[in-house]
């Protein structure tokens, strides 16, 4: 891990942490102690969702480092934790992947696996509609001006807040290109 | 690359004429070691072609990822098309929450103890009406 940045001086109510990782998937095992930590720790999502958090960041991850970052590259990762609201995961690459794909492909990618009847036949592609879709409330694709993209999760601490800030109890998914 | 150990054991006589192996797990599967350590259980199901039952225990499995959900389909689909089963026994909440998320239990029966998972491959399946 080469930085980790922790920064509540902004706003007492929301810690921010971003870390800096080379791309390679050696790093993953510590990614994933700590997002399981810090979950337990620091906010107040019941323990299951430290797990899922793990495998959240562990997949979007994956994903980064197969289809965003050359290796020698960065990835990005940052969460914020708005207190009692919600944890927001961030996963940004540098577009320099071999089999590198832009926030639209991805969004189409995820939408064809999620539609009605498709059938997982590979041993690949489950992570992102299975369990990153499944397990957070909103989902973002977005490409970064700087080239790569920005995959931004977001999960909420208590359903009712969705339906008393009037946002559909349906998933939000968003892409912003 | 993280740790994780694969032992195959052999469970004589379990099924009479049927090869039965427990495959323990332990550690944390992830992309850094699974398309690797894996390949332990695929030469498993190419010496053992026909009648292979597999119970996996993952008492002692930390962390599996989607790649390594998709192995197991996979070992599903190669065993049960060739006459075998295949159940898993005794994974941690985490774990099996992971396997139904993602639907992996509705195909493979998980059970809390390894008991219950070797009678369920030494019962025969039922015939369909």
């Amino acid at each position: 891990m080469e930085n980790t940045e922790v920064n509540k001086n902004i706003d007492p109510e929301k810690t921010r942490i971003t870390i800096t990782l080379p791309t390679n998937a050696y790093f993953m095992s510590g990614i994933r102690d700590f997002t399981l930590n810090m979950v337990k720790n620091t906010t107040s999502f019941e323990e299951k969702w430290a797990f899922r958090f793990q495998s959240v960041i562990d997949e979007l991850c994956n994903n980064a480092i197969e289809y965003g970052s050359a290796p020698g590259s960065d990835i990005r990762i940052t969460f914020v934790y708005a207190k009692d609201d919600f944890l927001e995961i961030s996963v940004e690459d540098t577009g320099t992947g071999k089999n590198r794909i832009n926030a639209t492909q991805l969004q189409k990618l995820f939408s064809d696996r999620k539609a009605p009847g498709y059938v997982f036949t590979g041993i690949r592609g489950r992570g992102l509609v299975k369990i990153v879709g499944e397990w957070s409330d909103e989902l973002k694709f977005e490409d970064r001006p700087s080239g790569g993209m920005k995959v931004t999760v977001k999960k909420f601490l208590k359903d009712s807040r969705q339906n008393t800030s009037g946002i559909s109890k349906e998933k939000q998914i968003l892409l912003n290109v | 690359m993280t740790e994780v150990n694969i032992t195959i054991e052999d469970l004589a006589n379990l099924v009479p004429g049927q090869a039965t192996k427990v495959i323990q797990i332990s550690g944390q599967l992830d992309e850094s070691n699974v398309d690797e350590k894996i390949q332990q259980v695929y030469k498993t199901v190419e010496e053992n072609p026909k009648n292979l039952n597999l119970i996996f225990d993952l008492e002692n499995l930390e962390y599996m990822n989607s790649k390594s959900i998709g192995y197991l389909t996979d070992l599903y689909g190669k065993i049960t098309e060739a006459g075998g089963k295949v159940v898993i026994a005794k994974a941690r909440p985490n774990i099996l929450d992971i396997l139904q998320v993602v639907g992996l239990t509705q195909l493979i029966q998980a059970f809390d103890n390894l008991e219950a998972a070797k009678s369920a491959i030494s019962t025969p399946a039922k015939a369909s009406a």
